[in-house]
Parts: structure tokens; sequence; C-alpha cells
């Protein structure tokens, strides 16, 4: 029995009752941090609050080498956890398919994710998102700072009007490409993408930082991406939002919870 | 020839310097000066040859009659083989520069000379001289006759659009040891003459000038270096001196009149100076061989007219060490005039160098200009630690020259290891600095391990390279058994292949089949490359008989493997193509079947499916995924190992003709030809270089030393099928790989 986990966003107690039950039945446990990470928590504290070891795997040993969790799912409970929801945002229906094809019987028990969190603190409606887009950091693609398919998502959803939630790249446990290297995890600031977006893109658009969803001091900014690029948003995760054309309600929320300047707003 | 080190082995030492050529040499440093600046007097020019043809005792015989050394020495002091091993060894190895000026119709004339090494092993060396220069004066063996690397050397003159001009050499053995008349000799000077018009022609077919040598044209000469005189028909007609009296006192060892009647020296330099064009002359034609940016531009009109007040173009033809004045970037100026303190851009790295000094070459030693060097000249300069030998640096960000063609690819590693620990440092350093210097050399880095793998053109090449490491550098080096180099091809079309990325999430659908040789060969040529305009090289590709859609869709060039990409509107992809390409070099670079190159591969990526969001169609997603696409593509389509090849010519005497055709067909080599050459047999063959490793011992003892050869890189060839598998495994041993194939190599 495989059954994946979502952690919820930020700490130990994020998770939900469900869970946290079904990781209390667990025989063994195994953890992916490098699609997210939750921030207010250790491994260490995670294992102490659900009481159970959990083996934190890298990439490749998801991806290349799922045997290990496989094989122990072939006969235990076998639990599989992340941050946010297993399945938004992530690869991992490809292991819950591999799971399937051993006959390995597969449960979801949903997180709360980012995509939720994005929508709730802004105020930004969930029927009026497009298409979300990962920004990468520009040393990793090596290619054009902000990359054509994102700029293609997001103009293709304003043209239908919608927002578009972008999430910022994390490197945790990197090993390096290409002669560049990197110390220690990375986590790209709201602030840091403004800049990309303003300089690259467009600096007068509307943006909006979501920056710790989930912790008990969230903080959300609307405002032209070049100022939002001046400002420090503190410790991650964070997120952005690059809204379509904005409801009035929305454009209230945004003032009212994300301090938007009134002018903004004012052809609306 | 015989021994590649050649037979003038013995050491000479530089004669005390006589007082008066030091004042006379300040004086020609003057008269250089002067001339600089009058490019309708300057001559750029090269002496290229197959070994021991007798470059180096020319370049002398020059130097003595501009009174740069003196005149009784010359022809056995080899000033121009300036470092200690070339002294010792008898041969050229690297390519030298010399300035040196003479008087023709009443003015004077700047020649600025590169004295090349014409071992087949410093080819490299040869093809980076030609770009500096305009002229190129071939230099052959009467007894001899064209040569090999006569031919190597004439194609690299003609393709760099370097005009020839022919100089017969050791004309006095024909006359004392050959003892033959006239006629006979008349003979094979005329046939020397025709070999060599031969390869012009063929090589110039489809130009619109006739650069053929003739004597009535007086674009050949004769004589002897070593007695140090010559003839050519316009000397002859001025001094009044004929074949008869030259063949009298030669044959009554009056060389020395001989030599004063008709100096070697100025019939050489009056050939040089009447027909080898003027940079004025030459650099019309030249840039657009040269050089594809812009032809509208005004570098391009700069370039054109020589013009020294434009911007600064620089060619770095040569890169060396002074223990002084640090590296000297030696080379061509196209346009501008290069002096101390200019901030220079050098192609291919970023930010600028400054210019530390500036000057040229006088014999071994260098004179700083303050005044700078305008263009035309050949400079020498320093402070330009970025360059390497074929950067172009500028005054303005340019459009780099055509990166410079080396015909040979290397085929000899060997490992290098520093015996001390703490010279570890100081030996990277010297090996990087290796590179630069010869680009026709590799260098593979290995800090884990300490053992650093550089290879060349041959045995020599390497042994020579170490030798300059342990001596120069003081460092103490152990070096391991020279290894050949292999490769990897393809030898049918494979099926289509799925490569999956570790998240499953993105695929890509690739064959592979093998390229055309002709394709293989314009690519080397540097013809056909991704640095050239996309129509061009479409053009090139279809010439070279590639189907016009496939030609479209060329997308990257990785040695001399290319990759199409036959996809058709897929989202993401351009984005993506990056990675894939990175993925392809790696497979590419380390074959399926022993981490050996992959060559003459065409790769077709046919379709992909990618990952909708950027971060799950990453690197750490689509390099695997590509890697392993190729070479299940090359797999299938059947790769096998390569191995290195040489063509060996060997002249001996007929009653060893039996045991010196036994010694290429003993070491699974081909004799595909035996004909007889004057009182000599010419045996003519192939083998492959790893059974060539030793050959020069073995063929002395094998003919009693009665043996000349001369071998020359020929390529790769498919290794036999039974030798295959033993071979592979034994490099995967070498390499710590794991001694089991993949299932899927079941043919081998």
């Amino acid at each position: 029995m495989l059954t994946f986990i979502g952690l919820g966003l930020y700490d130990e107690r994020s998770v939900t009752v469900e869970g946290r039950e079904a990781l209390a039945d667990a025989d063994r446990a195994f953890a992916e941090f490098y699609t997210s990470h939750l921030v207010g928590a250790t491994v260490e504290e995670l294992e102490a609050y659900h009481d159970i070891d959990i083996e934190v795997r890298d990439r490749a040993g998801v991806e290349q080498d799922p045997g290990a969790i496989l094989d122990a799912a072939e006969d235990e409970h076998v639990a599989f956890l992340t941050a946010g929801d297993t399945m938004i945002s992530t690869t991992h229906v490809d292991l819950r398919l591999r799971a399937e094809d051993r006959g390995i019987e597969t449960r979801l028990i949903h997180g709360v994710t980012a995509q939720s969190a994005a929508s709730g603190l802004t105020g930004l409606q969930n029927y009026r998102f497009g298409k979300a887009v990962t920004l990468p950091f520009p040393y990793v693609h090596g290619g054009d700072p902000v990359p054509k398919s994102v700029v293609d998502s997001l103009e293709a959803n304003r043209e239908l009007g919608l927002h578009t939630l972008v999430y910022l790249d994390i490197k945790v446990d990197w090993e390096g490409r290409r002669g560049v290297e990197v110390d220690g995890d990375q986590y790209m600031t709201a602030d840091y993408a403004a800049e990309l977006f303003a300089e690259h893109w467009d600096g007068d658009a509307l943006g909006v930082a979501v920056c710790r969803a989930g912790s008990p001091d969230p903080v959300v900014a609307a405002d032209r991406l070049s100022a939002l690029a001046e400002r420090d948003f503190g410790d991650p995760l964070h997120m952005l939002i690059i809204p379509g054309e904005v409801h009035h309600v929305e454009a209230d929320a945004l003032s009212a919870l994300g301090g938007a300047p009134e002018e903004l707003f004012d052809e609306h | 020839m015989g021994n590649p080190l050649g037979k003038n082995t013995t050491l000479l030492t530089l004669l005390p310097v006589d007082p008066c050529i030091m004042g006379r040499r300040k004086k020609i440093v003057q008269e250089c000066e002067k001339l600089m600046d009058k490019p309708e007097q300057i001559r750029n020019i090269a002496i290229a040859a197959h070994v021991d043809h007798g470059k180096t005792t020319l370049s002398d015989n020059l130097l003595a009659g501009a009174g740069m050394i003196s005149d009784e020495t010359a022809g056995q002091q080899l000033a121009m083989d300036t470092k200690e091993d070339e002294q010792e060894r008898g041969i050229t190895i690297d390519a030298a520069n010399v300035s040196m000026t003479h008087e023709w119709e009443g003015e004077n004339h700047l020649i600025n000379l590169i004295d090349t090494p014409g071992h087949v092993d410093f080819g490299g060396d040869v093809t980076r001289a030609m770009r500096a220069v305009d002229g190129a004066l071939v230099v052959v063996d009467a007894v001899e006759g064209a040569m090999p690397q006569t031919e190597t050397v004439l194609r690299q003159a003609l393709r760099e659009g370097v005009k020839p001009a022919l100089f017969i050499n050791k004309v006095d053995r024909l006359i004392n040891e050959l003892q033959e008349g006239p006629e006979e000799m008349q003979k094979r000077l005329v046939d020397v003459i025709s070999d060599v018009n031969e390869l012009i022609r063929g090589m110039t077919e489809e130009k619109d000038y006739d650069w053929t040598v003739s004597v009535e044209d007086g674009t050949v000469a004769f004589g002897s270096a070593l007695y140090k005189w010559g003839v050519s028909m316009p000397s002859m007609e001025e001094t009044g001196i004929s074949f008869g009296d030259i063949m009298e006192l030669e044959r009554g060892g009056d060389r020395q009149e001989l030599h004063e009647r008709t100096p070697l020296s100025d019939v050489v330099l009056d050939m040089v100076a009447e027909h080898f064009p003027n940079p004025l002359d030459a650099q019309p034609r030249r840039i657009p061989t040269v050089w594809r940016g812009d032809s509208e531009s005004d570098l391009a009109r700069q370039m054109r007219e020589v013009d020294d007040d434009g911007e600064v173009v620089f060619m770095a033809t040569d890169i060396s060490m002074d223990p002084h004045a640090g590296e000297i970037a030696t080379g061509r100026l196209f346009s501008g005039t290069i002096r101390k303190g200019q901030e220079l851009y050098v192609s291919g790295t970023a930010g600028k160098n400054r210019v530390q000094s500036v000057g040229v070459f006088m014999g071994g030693e260098r004179e700083e200009l303050d005044r700078g060097v305008p263009a035309g000249n050949i400079a020498a300069v320093t402070g330009l630690r970025d360059a390497i030998a074929g950067s172009t640096v500028s005054s303005v960000e340019m459009t780099p020259f055509e990166s410079i063609e080396h015909i040979s690819e290397p085929v000899i590693t060997k490992s290098v290891e520093a015996e001390r620990m703490d010279d570890l440092p100081k030996l990277i350093q010297t090996l990087q600095q290796v590179a630069k210097e010869d680009p026709t050399i590799r260098i593979e880095i290995n800090e884990d391990t300490g053992e650093h793998l550089i290879s060349g053109q041959g045995e020599l090449h390497l042994e020579v390279i170490t030798q300059r490491i342990r001596d120069n550098q003081g460092i103490p080096v152990r070096t391991g058994e020279p290894i050949v180099v292999y490769r990897e091809q393809v030898q049918g079309e494979s099926h289509e292949v799925e490569g999956v990325s570790p998240n499953r999430h993105n695929k890509f659908y690739i064959t592979a089949e093998p390229l055309s040789q002709d394709i293989v060969d314009s690519i080397k040529l540097g013809e056909i490359s991704m640095d050239m305009p996309e129509l061009e090289r479409r053009e090139a590709l279809q010439e070279a008989g590639m189907d016009k859609d496939t030609s479209q869709n060329v997308e990257h060039i990785h040695g001399t493997n290319i990759l199409i990409d036959d996809t058709k509107g897929i989202q993401h992809l351009n984005e993506t193509m990056e990675l894939v390409i990175e993925g392809l070099e790696e497979a590419l670079d380390d074959g399926p079947l022993a981490a050996e190159p992959v060559q003459g591969t065409l790769l077709r990526l046919h379709d992909a499916r990618l990952h909708e969001d950027t971060i799950h169609r990453g690197p750490a997603q689509v390099i695997p995924a590509t890697r392993d696409a190729v070479h299940r593509s090359l797999i299938a389509g059947q790769v096998k190992l390569l191995e290195p090849i040489q063509n060996v010519r060997i002249d001996v005497a007929s009653e060893y003709m039996g045991s010196a055709s036994g010694e290429i067909q003993g070491r699974r080599g081909r004799v595909d030809d035996m004909y007889q050459e004057g009182d000599l047999m010419v045996i003519e063959g192939i083998a492959p270089v790893e059974e060539m490793i030793g050959f020069s011992s073995d063929i002395r003892s094998a003919t009693e030393g009665r043996a000349s050869w001369n071998t020359e890189n020929a390529g790769f060839r498919v290794l036999s099928d039974n030798l295959q598998r033993e071979k592979i495994m034994e490099i995967r041993e070498r390499k710590g790989m794991k001694l089991e194939l993949s299932q899927a190599i079941d043919y081998i």
C-alpha cells in the first residue's frame, strides 16, 4: 500500500487530520523536498511530531531509482510525503502509475497547496486563473533571463483576461551544472522575480507577491512589478501572481489585503 | 628523412656574436621600422616543405644575406631553430618568425618571414603560419622530389589564399652524388616542377587565377642551401652565369665562388619581392576567404585597404612563452596600428586585454617598438593573456576570423603526472599553456587522479611537449605509455528509439545514421560549421551531398556529428533544445562502446513530448533523456570502434624491400604500391597508428638503417570485427568502466 500524503503549506501542523492519521498507520515513510519545502519545520521536527522515521529521497532517488519505495510498498504500508499536495505542481503521478503497474494499492490524501493559498490570501478568484508557470533561476537554464515559454503563457493568459500564478524556483541539494555552483539551498524571492519581469517583460504591469502562505505571518503585496522589485519580503517561500483583468471585488481585495495603490485600478 | 629526428642531430652552439653584426642589426631594425609604414614594400612570407628538404637552412641563408647572422655559418647555424630541443633534433618544431630587409630594383623591402616545421606531427603550426602570410616559398629536395608533406603544405597555403613559389634545393647532390649530366638533371627538375604544378592546378581549379609556377616567369629557383648558391631565370640573365658554369664550379668544389657569384639569398629574396603580393594586393583577396563578417562594413574596407588608421584587427597565429615578457602573441595585423596600452577584445572571451608591448622578431629576439606596428605587418604582442593561437584580437567587437583549419586530429594520448605533489598546480598551469600555444594538442585535466591526459599528432609531438615541460619548466614528470585515440561510429541506419526523462514526463524520439565522407571532410576542413551564416551552411551541406530538407533542419554540429531537428511545431522545444544539445554532446563525447568520441554520425530528432512547466523539463530531465536516446540510437545503428591509421611510405634499397614491406604487413598493415624511383624502391601502404608505435627502431634494424620513411595520419578506420570486443574491453578496463556491454550490443 502506498499512500501519498500532502503535508500542507508551512510546518508539521499543516497536514490534514486524515493525513496525520494515515501517517500514524504507516510502517515506513519516504519524503521528497526538492519540489517544495516546509519552511516552518525540519525533518527532525516532523519525525518527532508524527513519531516515525522519514527517509528523505533526492530527485534521483524518486525518479530514477524508485525501487526502494515500491519494494517497501509491496508488503508494507508506505507513506510518500511532499510539502503542499503530492500531485499539484509535481510529476509524482508517475510514481503512482508505477505502483499501480506493480499491483500496489495506492491512496491519495490531499494537502493544502500554494494554489489554494494564492487565491485565498489575495482575493483573486480561482475561476479566473489561467495556466500556471514556474520561473527558473537564470543560471539553471542559461537561456533568456525570463524563458520565452513563461512569457508566452503569461501573455496567453492575459489575452483571455486571466491571472497567472508564477511559482518561484527552489534549488535544494542542487549539484550544479556547466560550471555553475550554488552554496546551500536557494529560494527565489518575489522581489527578485518581480525584477526579472520588470527588466525583461513589463515593469508597469501589476504584480502580487504572496509570501509565507500558511505561516502565522503571511504577506500579500500588490503593486507595479517595478515597485515590488524594490521591496524585501523576508523569509521564503514566495510566489508571484500576475493578474489579468481585475474584477471589481478583486480590486477591492488587492487594495485592502495587499495595499495596492488606488491609481492602479483607476481605469477600471 | 629516415629517423624522424632528422639528420642534423648534432648540437650546434650559437657562435659568439660578432660586434659588426650587432651594429648592422641595429641598422636593420631602424630600416625595418621605416619600411613598416609602406605596405607596398612589405612581403609576408612562410617557408614550408616536407621534413628535411631544407627549410631552415634556406632561412639561415636569407638571414645571412640580410646581414643578420654571419655569412660563414649560414647553413649550419640554424638560427631560426631557437629552442634547444630544435637545435638538438635538427628539425624545426614550432614556426619561428623573423623580419629582414632586402633591396630589389632600387627599393628596399621589408620581408617578414615565418619558418614552419615540416614534420607531419607539427602540421598545426604550418596551418596557423599560413594565416599570417601572403606568399609561401615551397622548398622541394631535388633528389626526393615532391613528397606527401609537400602536398599537405601546398594545400594549406592555397586554402588560405597564400601564393606559392618554388625553390628546388640540394641541386648540388644531383651534380656530385648522383653524377647526373645536364639532360638527366634538367629532366629531373622539370619533373619536380610539373609535379608541383599538378598539385597547384588540382587545388585551385575553381579559382580565377593561375598560380602554377614556371622557370620562365621566375617563380622557380634552384640551388643548394647548404652551399649557399642559387639561380633563377632572371638571376641567370643578370649575372650571366650558365648551367654549365654551375656544374663546373660545383664539380670542381669551388662552391665559395659559386656562392659569391650567385648568392642564394639574393636570388630567392628577389623572387620573393617580385612575385609575392604585398599586403595591399593580398588582403582584398584574402579577407573574404578568412573572414565571414559583413563585406560592406567599414571594418571590411579597412582590412581590404590595410588601413593603419582603422580599427585594430589582429589575428594571433602563434603563442610563445618568454621567461621575462610572459606570453607573446605573434600574428598578422590586418588593419589599424597596434600600440602599447591599447585595450583590445579577444574573440571568445569576455572583457578586454591591455597591450603591454608591441614589437617584431629579429632572429630569435624580439625588438620592442614604442611607436607600435601598423597594418600589413607581423607583430609580436605581449599582454594578451586571453589570446590563444587562432584568436581574433580587435579594438571593436567583431565577427572572429574563420577558425584556422587543422587538417589532422590528435591520434595519440599520453598520461602526464607530476612526480612531486607540490608541482601539481604548476603542471596544470603549464599544460593549459601548452594547449594555448598549440591548438592541435588536447589536454584533459583530471584533478581527482592527478593523471592528466595530453593528446597530439604523434609520438614525437608528445615527446617534444613532455620534454619541454621537464626542461623548460623544470617539472619532473612521469609519463605513461602512448595510447591510441579511438573513435566510435554507426555503421547503418537505426530504427527510431525513445529516450525517456527520469520523471517520465518528457520523451525524445531519435534515429542515427552514418554521414557521408564528403560531409565529414567538409566539417573537418571548416567548410561547414555552425559559425557560418545559415544559408551558406545549407549550400555547403547540399554541395557535400545532403538532401535539401535535411540541410534546412541542422540544429547543431558537434565534432563531425550533426543533429537534425525534424520536429514540427512542438511547443517549448526551442527552449529545451539547449539541454537536448548538452545531453547529445555528453553522449557523443563518451560513446556507448568504450566512452571514446563518436564521429561521422547524423542524429535526427523526430519528435518530442514535453512537460508543460519549465521546471519539470529542466536539465535533470532532458539531459539524461537525450543522452540515453542518443546512445541507444547509436547501438541500434550498430556502432563500432574505429582506430586511427597512417599512410606509410618507405624508400629503401631494393635488397631490403622484402624486410621493409614485411614491417608494414606484420603490423596489420597493407602494402598498396611498390615501385622504383631512381635507385631506390618506394613502398606505399597504410597501417594502424597503434601498430606503428616503435616502428622507427624496428625498420632501422630490419633494413640495417638503409630505409628512410615517412608517415602521415590518414583518419580512422573500422577495427576488424575479430578485434572489436577485445579492444573495447581493453579500453574499458583502462578507464575503470564495467566490463560488460549493454545487452543490445549483440553484433560484436
